[in-house]
């Protein structure tokens, strides 16, 4: 178990835009790949690459990214799915110990966070974020410091998400805990959250993102009607229209989103206009000079 | 009139989703002071169990830093972030973090729709890293969180931590 059931084999820079030193770098190791699956690891790897820097605003950030790909082998394919979350049982012998389940969670799948940033740092000490894919067709993921994500489909978007909460403390704007239909989660009565992408604050004078929102756009742009539920409202305004939209944080009221749609929000949506400019921002001096 | 007025609306909305995209490549522009005066950083990687965090290791790397989140006017805010302070207690860089230590986790659905929820994850533990630009200036680091609530369905889920934060963690800089 463990670091016996693997070997790391060392280092390759995917994507290069310059040195380490200087711009903002990527890492993503492997888990669950046995020796002669690496091949497969580094398309893997690539997609991932491709996928980020095809994605609004990095494809715009290219010369500030570097990806590296740390090859890692273990001696078995997968990951651990215990049968007490309705999984087959398995408990492949792989480097990281990546396993489905965490916590009683189906779908949360967590390799051994401290192993993965021990590699890292001794391969990469330079590495901004962290990432470990994992060999595994069921659908799975997790963030922290180490986003994880499985082979699965649509489970690139996982890590696309969770890069926004690790490496850009960008808040979830959906806008329920478990589901719509929860108590406790009515009104956002706390203070006003320190992540840059959702607000308590309603005014457009002073909103966070008030440079952003155009006079003719209604602020608020929605209200939900019905506080002890999600807003069912479909968009009253056009894609990218960034306002004030009611529902973010986990509750249904009093708190709002900049734009009614976004990777934060839902996978596989764009980033909001004003999550983009954050990860414009903290990305800039990464850029060449 | 009022479908002119809305078409005209809807141009202008658009045009902003395209301004507010920034779709141009982003200008070279003023980086942080601390990022300009010294490549160099420092990587700080804590534990936690539970509620519990400590420092596990401090290491000086030749790199870049993010961008700072801003270093004014949070001290009502809620949340979780780290601070670079100077000998005056003056915040030199500040890093808003999702919380790391949150004892729930995000759980995708897997279906069609890709549905986001969170769940109960109590007694996690884990690492955390933090990296903070190595400065001459630069004497303690601090971390700041909400307590969660202590009643009702929200009962200690720091996700729905609802009051200002509060530094939980400090100390100095090795020099």
């Amino acid at each position: 178990m463990g670091t016996s059931d693997g070997t790391v084999l060392g280092s390759t820079k995917i994507v290069d835009a310059g040195p380490e030193t200087k711009r903002w770098n990527v890492v993503i190791t492997s888990d669950g790949y046995r020796s002669n699956e690496m091949a497969q690891f580094a398309l893997d790897a690539k997609q991932f690459a491709d996928t980020l820097l095809a994605t609004a605003p990095f494809d715009l950030l290219r010369t500030a990214i570097n990806v590296f790909r740390v090859d890692v082998t273990s001696k078995d394919s997968g990951a651990d799915d215990p049968s007490k979350c309705g999984g087959t049982g398995a408990k492949p012998r792989t480097y990281f110990d990546a396993t489905f389940c965490t916590n009683g969670i189906r779908r949360l799948l967590v390799g051994n966070n401290s192993r993965v940033l021990k590699v890292i740092s001794k391969q990469v000490p330079q590495w901004h974020m962290a990432l470990l894919a994992v060999n595994s067709t069921i659908h799975g993921g997790s963030g922290g410091s180490v986003a994880t994500f499985s082979k699965s489909g649509g489970a690139i978007e996982i890590a696309l998400h969770e890069m926004g909460h690790s490496a850009f403390g960008l808040a979830d704007e959906y806008e329920y805990y478990a589901g719509c239909s929860e108590s406790g989660h009515d009104t956002h009565s706390g203070s006003e959250p320190s992540q840059p992408n959702i607000t308590t604050n309603k005014n457009r004078a002073t909103t966070k993102w008030r440079s952003l929102i155009l006079p003719s756009t209604a602020v608020p742009t929605t209200t939900n009607a019905n506080c002890a539920n999600c807003d069912p409202q479909p968009t009253p305004v056009p894609p990218g229209t960034i306002g004030l939209f009611e529902g973010a944080d986990y509750f249904h009221c009093r708190v709002y989103r900049p734009e009614f749609n976004c990777r934060m929000r839902n996978l596989g949506a764009p980033f909001c206009g004003v999550c983009q400019q954050v990860i414009v921002k903290k990305l800039t001096p990464f850029l060449p000079v | 009139m009022a479908s002119t007025r809305k078409s005209s609306e809807k141009k202008k909305s658009r045009k902003t989703a395209k301004e507010s995209n920034s779709r141009k490549a982003p200008a070279k522009s003023k980086q942080t002071k601390a990022a300009t005066e010294s490549p160099k950083a420092l990587r700080l990687t804590f534990s936690f169990d539970g509620d519990k965090v400590k420092l596990v290791s401090q290491q000086t790397v030749e790199m870049v830093v993010p961008a700072s989140d801003p270093v004014k006017g949070f001290s009502k805010q809620k949340g979780f972030w780290a601070e670079l302070k100077n000998e005056q207690n003056k915040t030199l860089y500040r890093r808003v973090m999702h919380n790391p230590t949150r004892n729930d986790a995000e759980v995708f659905s897997g279906g069609p729709d890709q549905n986001i929820s969170r769940a109960p994850a109590p007694k996690r533990k884990g690492v955390f890293v933090v990296v903070v630009p190595d400065t001459e200036k630069g004497d303690a680091v601090t971390l700041s969180r909400s307590s969660p609530p202590t009643t009702g369905p929200k009962r200690g889920l720091l996700s729905l931590a609802t009051k200002p934060a509060t530094e939980f963690l400090r100390f100095k800089l090795k020099k």
